[in-house]
């Protein structure tokens, strides 16, 4: 029974949504449903991270051949570097049900069919098949923010949409590309990211398709310069949507790049690392500094975001063992976190009916258990030892310096940015006078302490023993890591094109 | 026997246009009965169609037509999309003329004529034939586009297609002439094996061929003689539209693939030509449907985009091992999502087509959720978003013409697509996320509706599982 879980875990949500839009059902029920549909994932994913065994191969694999022709498989499976990510899109999605009880039944089937598609695209292990869901995965967003959204989401949702889709389309062109090469290199068809790593690639081709794929990964994450969507998206899209885009859809694009392009494209990877770290590295500061000036709250946590987002990114480009475990242990702690944080905000803003900081303060005072909860998600999205955040950022600063001093002392620097932004905002919020609006905020009901608790507390237990998760994805990050130096070892060792810029012998 | 039946689907729908013709004549028959009447000989042939295998490449009756006419997988593939698009245009013609009450019974009857030489031209291979064929398709197409005699712009309409048509029939015409004058011959096979021996650079052979390709060019609605689609297809009546965009698309796009693919070497010395053509017709399209405040219109412009995708396939192909899969797997794709958005505007669209605009499907999704869920779908099949079939007929002439090399038509392909978004996206925006001002009301018949929902269905299903030929 268990071999199909990862197709029970894609489809139970996708089907479930598809039901609810069919069937005339209440919001209500749809609600409890939506919530019975992500329940039985949650315990699906818990059976299947206490099974998983770490070695750093695929496990739980699911191989049918879809489309003979092209080769193109139905190919699922999880390995450490899905495992974590594949977790956040489980364990984070009950709480969107409890939390927001009063929004129609669109809104529940869109969040539904979404889960499953991001599910989908974190386990498929064929580029087509990812393919797929990553485009499904963007509908539900699209539908939920140019439906639900705020005042200003017609121009957000286009932003949005075509930009993401722009992306998309030209990561298929780049896919085509590499899939066309292996056939014919080696004489058959096949879009399965295994034996497409054994891919030589070379040329200017290769350069434009990498390009193309990191261009539709970096509006996904999304990394500087391409991250101009996302304040307007992040701001004007519903609560529960901008919670799934920033805990989850955004780390899917991390999860792209390390999963389809870094074993593919070696050497260009190789090439350009510098240079996307340093994207990371600028976008991490820009973005922090523009959450500084920022008046809405819900605003500011999505330049936030973007900066966080910078800095799993930077770990990525690092690649060494360090940096890119600390980015997948991250991409976890930043969802529990920052998603965390965005649900808080929507609480806040169904109570209060504003978002404005100014019109905010001394919340402490009226809600403490709101407070509290609120504390411990922003300091572990600043990275406070003892939280999840701490953990992954100490990682990825460490794999930096590694990589390149300067690189690295610029990322710890700028984590400082962070603090100012947030502590200053919660300062503003929490603490200060009251007013008469924040007068009537009523703290946490139960049913909310109890939906927030698990996640606080795993927020605590990622930061105090962060072994148990570090020991299921390391070895996958070693295997990676270890083919990407023999790759590019073996291939810089016999090519003759000059590498300007590369630098993979200093680490 | 085999030949027999290869041909049969032709004689169905041939034996049902004469006896409509008949009916009509002796004003036997009701209009609604009249469209059962025609669904129920597309249906017959269609399935005649589907059970008859016929391999990859058959010479039918070779004593008696002497190679005039062979069917392939291909030819068979392009005979079941164009009856398909026969059987659900009634369809939505059914519902479509409850309202509209300009339909006589003679309708049907020219339909199926039409039909009858798109079959033709897809199994044609020889020019006299394909003429023939191409003239008794567009000559029942020229009707059917000014039905409406009281109305102004479906006048308009026909006058420009006639004009423009009778051009594009004059230059097959002297194509046919300059061949025969080179070659000799005007059977396919014999012009490439006479190409072969040869060579296709003489002057006659080029400039019959380039004469060939602008009635071609013409009918397909590609760059540079686009210029009337808009025209015509926002005046000719909705379902006319729709069968004009899909049926009449396949059969010239099979015939031009077979003229293509006679000889290799017929093939490569045209690529450049094809490759500014194709790019051309997929940006100027997207330009001028960019600009469009009529449904119809950008659908028509839509048209010219998906012409410059399949002209990308057509530079792809290998002449030698001509399978026709990617060309047959997108014309199907593009086929029930443009029937299915068409079949949705049927019952849609009002009397007098009075709902015609962007503007004046806002917030249907309101009012008729499902119907603006499967318009979503549609919209979607044709921007090439996954899973539909869209998107996997996008997949195959991606893939075809990068591995035939063309890497950077496939890029410009994939902008060109990037650019369609925006009023496919367009629709989608106005029917969710906006407020209803309209009620929606649908009068007549339940047939049009069935139609869209069964397209739904075929566009999942064409999409997650690709067969190919």
């Amino acid at each position: 029974m268990f071999e199909y879980a990862l197709s029970v875990m894609i489809f139970l949500p996708i089907l479930a949504g598809f039901a609810m839009f069919l069937f005339p059902i209440s919001s209500g029920t749809s609600r409890i449903a939506g919530l019975i549909v992500s329940l039985v994932i949650l315990l699906m994913g818990v059976e299947l991270f206490l099974g998983f065994s770490g070695t750093a191969g695929y496990e739980y694999v699911e191989n049918r051949p879809w489309i003979e022709s092209l080769g193109i498989t139905y190919g699922l499976g999880v390995d450490g570097i899905s495992l974590l990510v594949l977790m956040t899109g489980v364990v984070l999605f009950p709480m969107v049900f409890t939390i927001f009880t009063t929004q129609s039944k669109g809104y529940y089937a869109n969040l539904l069919v979404a889960q499953g598609a991001m599910l989908g695209a974190i386990c498929a292990t064929d580029m087509v098949l990812f393919y797929i869901f990553w485009e499904i995965m963007l509908l539900p967003m699209f539908f939920m923010i140019g439906i639900y959204g705020g005042p200003k989401r017609l121009p957000a949702t286009l932003k949005i949409t075509i930009y993401t889709i722009a992306g998309s389309l030209l990561m298929l062109a780049a896919l085509i590309y590499v899939g066309v090469s292996h056939h014919n290199q080696f004489g058959r068809w096949t879009f399965d990211i295994v034996q497409l790593g054994v891919l030589d690639l070379g040329g200017g081709f290769a350069i434009l398709a990498f390009l193309m794929f990191m261009m539709a990964f970096a509006i996904k994450i999304p990394l500087f310069p391409f991250h101009t969507w996302l304040p307007d998206a992040y701001t004007e899209a519903p609560t529960a949507a901008t919670f799934v885009l920033s805990a989850i859809m955004a780390k899917i694009g991390v999860y792209g790049v390390i999963r389809f392009v870094i074993p593919v494209f070696e050497i260009e990877f190789a090439r350009f690392a510098i240079l996307l770290s340093l994207a990371g590295v600028v976008g991490m500061m820009y973005c922090g500094l523009a959450a500084i000036a920022q008046k809405d709250m819900k605003r500011l946590l999505a330049f936030s975001s973007a900066s966080h987002m910078g800095i799993i990114a930077l770990g990525v480009f690092c690649m060494n063992v360090q940096a890119l475990t600390g980015s997948l242990f991250q991409i976890a702690a930043h969802a529990t976190s920052t998603g965390v944080l965005f649900l808080f905000i929507g609480l806040m803003e169904e109570r209060m009916g504003t978002r404005e900081i100014g019109d905010l303060g001394g919340i402490a005072y009226r809600a403490p258990i709101f407070a509290t909860f609120f504390a411990i998600a922003m300091l572990a999205s600043v990275g406070l030892p003892g939280t999840s955040g701490f953990i992954g950022e100490f990682l990825i600063i460490l794999g930096a310096i590694k990589f390149n001093a300067f690189i690295g002392v610029l990322a710890g620097t700028s984590l400082i940015i962070g603090v100012c932004y947030m502590l200053w905002m919660f300062q503003r919020v929490f603490f200060e006078k009251t007013n008469e609006r924040t007068m009537e905020f009523k703290d946490l009901k139960v049913s909310e302490v109890l939906t927030f608790i698990p996640i606080i507390l795993l927020i605590i237990g990622m930061g105090i023993f962060p072994q148990t998760f570090i020991k299921k994805i390391e070895p996958a990050a070693q295997l990676q890591i270890a083919k990407v130096f023999s790759m590019t070892q073996s291939q810089v060792a016999d090519t003759t094109v000059p590498t300007p810029g590369h630098n993979n012998q200093k680490n | 026997m085999l030949d027999f039946l290869s041909f049969l689907p032709l004689l169905i729908i041939v034996a049902g246009a004469i006896l409509l013709m008949l009916l009509s004549a002796f004003e036997k028959i009701q209009v609604e009965i009249a469209s059962f009447v025609s669904m129920g000989f597309f249906g017959v042939a269609f399935f005649v169609q589907l059970v008859v295998g016929s391999g990859p490449e058959l010479v039918i009756f070779s004593k008696i037509f002497n190679g005039m006419v062979v069917s392939s997988d291909f030819t068979k593939v392009a005979g079941l999309i164009i009856l398909g698009c026969g059987f659900f245009t009634a369809m939505s013609a059914h519902s479509y003329f409850k309202v509209n009450l300009f339909c006589t019974l003679e309708f049907y009857c020219i339909m199926m004529f039409g039909t009858a030489g798109m079959l033709l031209l897809t199994i044609s291979q020889e020019l006299i034939t394909a003429f023939i064929a191409l003239e008794i398709m567009s000559l029942s197409i020229y009707i059917l586009v000014g039905y409406d005699r009281a109305n102004v712009t479906s006048t308009e309409a026909i006058l420009k297609y006639l004009m423009l048509g009778a051009f594009a029939g004059a230059f097959f015409a002297m194509g046919t002439a300059l061949i025969f004058g080179g070659t000799g011959t005007t059977t396919f096979s014999e012009i490439g094996a006479y190409i072969a021996v040869n060579s296709a650079s003489q002057p006659l052979l080029i400039a019959g061929a380039s004469l060939i390709f602008v009635a071609f060019l013409f009918k397909v609605a590609a760059f540079p003689f686009h210029a009337w689609v808009i025209d015509v297809y926002d005046g000719a009546a909705i379902p006319v539209t729709g069968f004009m965009a899909t049926a009449l698309k396949t059969a010239v796009f099979a015939v031009f693939a077979n003229f293509l693919t006679m000889n290799s070497e017929l093939h490569s010395s045209w690529i450049t030509f094809l490759f500014y053509v194709a790019v051309f017709t997929m940006f100027g399209g997207n330009l001028i449907a960019i600009g469009q405040s009529s449904l119809k219109r950008m659908l028509a412009a839509s048209g010219i985009v998906h012409s410059g995708y399949l002209l990308i396939a057509l530079v792809a192909i290998s002449a030698d091992h001509f399978t026709g899969s990617v060309i047959g797997y997108y014309l199907a794709a593009y086929a029930v999502s443009t029937l299915g958005i068409f079949a949705a505007l049927s019952y849609l669209g009002g009397e007098g087509e009075k709902r015609a605009s962007f503007d004046d499907f806002k917030g249907l999704a309101k009012v008729r959720p499902y119907s603006a869920a499967a318009i979503t779908v549609f919209l979607l099949s044709m921007a090439g978003i996954p899973p539909t079939a869209g998107f996997m007929g996008k997949f195959y002439i991606i893939t075809s013409a990068i591995s035939a090399g063309q890497t950077a038509l496939a890029v410009l392909g994939i902008v060109s697509s990037i650019l369609s978004m925006w009023y496919y996206l367009r629709l989608i925006i106005n029917m969710y996320f906006h407020e209803a001002e309209d009620s929606f009301e649908i009068v007549g018949s339940p047939l049009a509706t069935a139609g869209t929902f069964a397209l739904v269905v075929c566009v999942f299903a064409i999409g997650l599982y690709p067969i190919i030929i």
